[in-house]
């Protein structure tokens, strides 16, 4: 057990912390079925990528057909199924697995300073689900993939081809494993924080992935009982949502956006956790106002289950209903606002080191920011009433799951990268990287504000010849945003291939997971360290006692420095 | 668990202790979260129930153009209370293991899982005879044997999980003091139990 | 005596105040725009509530303007001004600072309140929307795959194309006979999902005329796409002329939505069978109506004693209703205080079906 000095307190500690589990030694325990978070982290980041990829080329197919009013690239048929599961594998299979998955898995252990996850048998079927829900989702392209959007609204969606049965299955499954990863991860967090470390002393990361677990377990049950009754009224006829049946379509619409709502917290919330890591980091100053964001992510989480009716303003609810849901969908404003006005103030008076992490941690800001305010719009019934079912929305969820989202993981993924693997990446390609993503993201989605507004619908594989000109632009613009895509993975592809060694702490961060070697052995800390404060002041030494170097560590670059210097 | 004490050679009995509570502690965490997730379940298709019954002038509903009958109360509360009763006997099942008397810990968990599937059972002959037209009928059949199924299912899991639990207890796997799986078992019979009595009111007595 | 302590001012950063009025100034020209822009032709706000909504439109881009400005210029600003310097040593760290309470109490206090403005704004506009007059002309509009059809006051058949009249407050009930579409006209900004099963309802007046589109905004299946239609802004001359043609007569589009002479429907009410006409009931009519008295009501009241129950109001020109005035009823459909009845083509009635509900109903009523 680790001693601590007088006065040092010791709780939380867990003697569960202590053991060491033996290293498997077989190829296929090691990496294949692996119960090591980091390996599973991994894992899902390699097939949320490839789904990721998947998801992009239907992107692309749907942008090529809008280069012109009547394009013929796929039939309409075809084309529905595209872009219904465009978003279905961007949602489910793409951002929540990578954010909480992926990143939550590799990083959130190490940051608490446990050597694994609570329970991680669960974590390796959690994983394995997965890969699995995705072939089954794919799949359905070869019986008539779904096509009424990625949500699917009865009765329509009574009506759609067969593969929307392997829909309801893959995204129930996935569903699945979401709840487990939820459960995974609260216990995790509350069971295995080092000593010392108070829940004031969490990384913000943690905070995040934290605020994130109640949606993953709570809210994913309810879409998997929509899904599961869209499933029997299809296959056995049992009447939910038929309204010739009895059923209603809104039931539908509410079990669905009960859970989806919250859904889209779960795609942002661990976003605004990498971010909080990344500003201070590269700032070399603390987060500004820690306790305001680590408590405002919690209450975006609690909020998000209260709002979901504002996808539902023009479905005919009873007027009066649509207040509070406007009111309390407002109201999230302020807490999200004042994150960023926190991050501002961590830019300001910083001696910021940039580098590609902290590039799209900026840039966030700024398309997060543009996404949240047209939200606002959104929130507001009767402006909803205009853009609802438009290229608006379709501007909007863009910009917050693209421009937050996909952002903030581009950002994370810069930044642990070298955690990851031991190896730098290319960091003038990686700036590059980041423009061409920057410029050709705000370049396709600004002009859909526009198009919706003056009245061009969504889901549409053609469109009215008064809007071409802005769908041309949108279109290539696209194909500038593909580029960026494809830099990406050539720059993770070349970092493998011949990397710079990129030591354990090449940024000068001050968490846990930098004060062990890059990549990480399999035990995470050798002992497990105590916490005296939480991580960001940089002005201090570092605040863990009981560390050792890590494997390789020298005078010139030891971990155990108190006050780390970025070396990249 | 036990390398690293084997690799040291020496170990206090406390600090084995120790691991223990804490595992037992974040397993029971992740059971009663499991057990949340599977209220959320419950609860959503409670909600469907609900609305759909909302959404029609008269319960139960018209069908075809004569009203559909009410279920059978009076047998459903029969088998409300077999399935109860189990839930009686789980607890003394529990209570005796933790006072290390086997003898009635075996009898309270044999009358357990008979009565649960006495339960079963019941609900067999329910589907049988109720006049409420099929599952996929009416949205009366779906959501009562939507939702009466799924309990059901739980049930049937349930005594899968507890015929388990009491071949592990033949075996010598838990002790007097640890007893984790026990705990867990007898929190899901409970679980169970709760659900059912939201389900009777919701379709037998609303 | 007391040492004065004297709080270094802080050092916002080089240029800080220029910047801030570089935001002040941006934000007060886009401002400006945003208020005083009109729409592109092609989407002029031609009625209410139109004309509200685009207040709204306003207010909310005036206050995303000053907060995008904020957030962006600011955060170039910082990231330009406050980049390491290139001969600084890569362990300088930043200003230590973790929180500045005053600051934070005004960022979020501001939001807070811009917030509270904006809720009630729109809160304003969401009434001003529902106590939007209507009801002078009031139609329905179904949806189906793939267009839309008018039922009118009067008029024994639908129609496909969607006239309204200026300056009259009308009142459209929409819903679809297969699956969910949109019902959506930007140059008014109202829409209504048309959810198959329900009834919603809008109300609009137009004040501009001319033709305008109405665009499906709700995924409906293959040729969602193409899912458009017009609707024309009439004079009251043109609506007139264009009504007559359709069968209608003078004047008699607008006024209440249900009731009144059957005229010129051709339902044979004698040769209506009261045995079919109950069986019809119990599949029609039955989830709303009881064959009790008047005030046993279930979503619509009884029906046992319609033709001479001397409980229940007059239902049609201040007198009892004859067998024709309750044919017309169950036709064109009413506008009750609790709900609406949808009308015959919605329900799925024929004319000799309706003849022989009416004979039922003749035959309870006898009883």
């Amino acid at each position: 057990m680790a001693t601590l000095a007088p006065g040092v307190p010791t709780g939380p500690y867990h003697a569960v912390l202590d053991h060491i589990h033996p290293e498997p030694t077989s190829f296929i325990r090691k990496y294949i079925f692996s119960i090591d978070a980091k390996v599973i982290g991994i894992q899902y980041m390699i097939t949320g990528g490839i789904f990721f990829i998947i998801a992009g080329l239907l992107a692309e197919v749907i942008r090529t057909q809008l280069l012109s009013p009547n394009g013929a690239i796929v039939s309409a048929a075809t084309y529905n199924s595209i872009y219904s599961m465009h978003g279905s594998a961007m949602v489910w299979f793409v951002v929540i697995p990578l954010l909480t998955g992926a990143f939550g898995n590799f990083v959130m252990p190490m940051q608490i300073g446990a050597r694994d996850v609570a329970f991680p048998w669960l974590n390796l079927v959690a994983f394995w689900i997965f890969p699995v829900a995705g072939v089954i989702l794919f799949s359905s392209f070869l019986l008539g993939a779904p096509d009424a959007g990625w949500t699917e609204y009865p009765p329509i969606s009574l009506q759609g081809p067969p593969g929307t049965n392997l829909w309801c299955v893959a995204v129930f499954l996935v569903g699945i494993s979401s709840t487990m990863t939820g459960i995974n991860f609260l216990v995790t967090i509350f069971k295995m924080r080092a000593p010392g470390m108070t829940f004031t002393r969490m990384p913000l990361f943690v905070w995040a992935q934290f605020a994130t677990t109640p949606l993953l377990f709570i809210a994913t049950t309810a879409l998997g009982a929509a899904l599961a009754a869209l499933f029997m009224e299809r296959v056995f006829g049992v009447p939910f949502y038929n309204p010739a049946l009895g059923g209603s379509p809104i039931l539908w619409q509410h079990m669905f956006w009960f859970y989806s709502h919250p859904a889209v917290y779960i795609m942002i919330i661990p976003g605004f956790g990498i971010i909080s890591e990344v500003l201070p980091t590269f700032a070399r100053k603390p987060i500004f106002g820690y306790k305001m964001i680590a408590f405002s992510s919690v209450a975006i989480a609690l909020l998000s289950f209260s709002v979901w009716a504002h996808h539902m303003f023009t479905s005919g609810m009873v007027p009066w209903l649509q207040l509070p849901f406007m009111i309390i969908t407002m109201v999230i404003a302020i807490p999200t606002g004042i994150k960023i006005f926190s991050w501002m103030a961590t830019l300001w008076g910083g001696s910021i080191n940039w580098k590609t992490p902290a590039l799209y941690a900026t840039g966030f800001l700024i398309t997060f920011t543009y996404g949240g305010l047209t939200g606002f719009f959104l929130a507001a019934v009767p402006a909803d009433y205009h853009e609802h079912g438009t290229y608006f929305v379709v501007a909007h969820f863009h910009y917050v799951l693209y421009g937050g989202s996909i952002m903030s993981m581009f950002a994370g993924i810069y930044y642990w990268w070298p955690k990851m693997t031991g190896k730098m990446y290319n960091e003038t390609l990686g700036q590059i990287q980041f423009w061409l993503t920057f410029i050709g993201f705000n370049a396709t989605f600004t002009p859909m504000h526009w198009l919706g507004l003056l009245g061009m619908p969504r889901r549409v594989p053609n469109y009215d010849p008064q809007y071409t000109f802005w769908n041309q632009f949108a279109s290539i613009s696209s194909y500038v945003m593909a580029i960026g895509t494809v830099l990406f993975f050539y720059i993770l592809l070349d970092s493998l291939r011949r990397g710079k060694p990129a030591g354990p702490n090449p940024w000068g961060a001050r968490t846990l997971e930098w004060m062990i070697s890059s990549p990480p052995p399999y035990y995470n800390y050798k002992k497990i360290p105590a916490v005296l404060a939480a991580p960001y002041d940089f002005g201090n030494p570092l605040p863990y006692l009981g560390l050792d170097a890590a494997p390789g560590a020298t005078e010139a670059t030891p971990t155990s420095v108190s006050h780390p210097v970025p070396s990249h | 668990m036990a390398v690293a004490a084997a690799a040291h050679g020496e170990h206090h009995d406390g600090h084995d202790d120790i691991i223990y509570r804490e595992t037992r502690d974040m397993r029971l965490m992740g059971f009663v979260l499991f057990l949340v997730s599977d209220v959320v379940l419950f609860s959503s298709y409670i909600f469907a129930y609900i609305y759909l019954r909302d959404s029609v002038p008269v319960w139960p509903p018209n069908v075809g153009g004569h009203q559909l009958p009410r279920l059978d109360t009076a047998f459903a509360a029969f088998n409300s209370v077999v399935l109860f009763g189990s839930g009686v006997t789980m607890h003394y099942a529990l209570e005796n293991w933790k006072h290390a008397n086997r003898g009635r810990f075996n009898l309270f968990m044999l009358l357990t899982i008979v009565l649960g599937l006495g339960f079963l059972g019941g609900q067999a002959y329910e589907y049988a005879h109720a006049q409420i037209g099929g599952w996929s009928g009416n949205i009366f059949g779906a959501s009562f044997f939507t939702l009466t199924g799924m309990h059901g299912g739980h049930v049937f899991v349930g005594v899968c999980f507890l015929i388990a639990l009491w071949i592990q207890t033949s075996r010598g796997v838990y002790t007097q003091d640890k007893y984790f799986g026990l705990t867990a078992g007898t929190l899901y019979w409970h679980f169970v139990d709760v659900i059912w009595v939201v389900l009777f009111f919701l379709f037998y007595l609303w | 005596m007391a040492q004065r302590v004297v709080r270094p001012k802080t050092n916002l950063g080089p240029g800080f105040w220029p910047v801030t009025a570089f935001i002040a100034v941006l934000s007060i020209v886009m401002s400006y725009l945003v208020i005083t822009s009109p729409w592109p032709i092609g989407l002029i706000p031609a009625g209410a509530p139109a004309d509200a909504t685009d207040n709204l439109f306003k207010f909310l881009g005036v206050v995303a303007a000053w907060i995008f400005n904020i957030v962006v210029i600011y955060t170039v600003y910082f990231g330009i001004v406050f980049a390491r310097p290139k001969n600084a040593p890569p362990s300088t760290i930043g200003v230590q600072i973790h929180d500045a309470p005053i600051l934070e109490f005004w960022w979020t206090a501001i939001p807070t309140i811009l917030v509270v403005i904006l809720a009630i704004y729109s809160v304003k506009i969401w009434a001003d929307i529902q106590n939007t007059q209507g009801d002078v002309l009031t139609l329905e509009a179904i949806g189906y795959q793939f267009g839309f059809q008018y039922r009118y006051p009067k008029l024994t058949q639908p129609v496909n194309e969607l006239h309204l009249l200026v300056n009259t407050p009308t009142t459209i009930h929409v819903t679809s006979r297969d699956v969910i579409h949109g019902f959506w006209i930007p140059e008014l900004r109202i829409k209504a999902d048309m959810v198959p099963g329900l009834i919603n309802t809008l109300r609009v007046t137009p004040t501009v005329p001319g033709k305008y589109r109405i665009v499906c905004s709700e995924f409906c299946g293959i040729a969602h796409g193409v899912m458009h239609a017009d609707v024309i802004v009439d004079t009251q001359q043109n609506f007139q002329k264009w009504f007559s043609a359709q069968g209608g007569a003078q004047g008699a589009a607008t006024g209440s939505g249900g009731g009144g002479a059957a005229g010129g429907t051709a339902i044979a009410i004698s040769a209506g069978k009261a045995q079919d006409g109950a069986k019809l009931f119990g599949q029609k009519c039955s989830a709303c109506h009881s064959t009790g008295p008047f005030d046993q009501k279930l979503v619509g009241p009884g029906l046992g004693k319609i033709f001479n129950d001397p409980a229940h109001p007059k239902l049609v020109n201040n007198t009892a209703p004859t067998p024709q005035d309750v044919a017309a009823i169950i036709h064109d459909g009413f506008q009750g205080d609790i709900g609406t009845m949808p009308n015959a083509q919605v329900n799925g009635l024929s004319n000799p079906d309706i003849a022989n509900l009416v004979a039922y109903l003749v035959s309870l009523s006898k009883k």
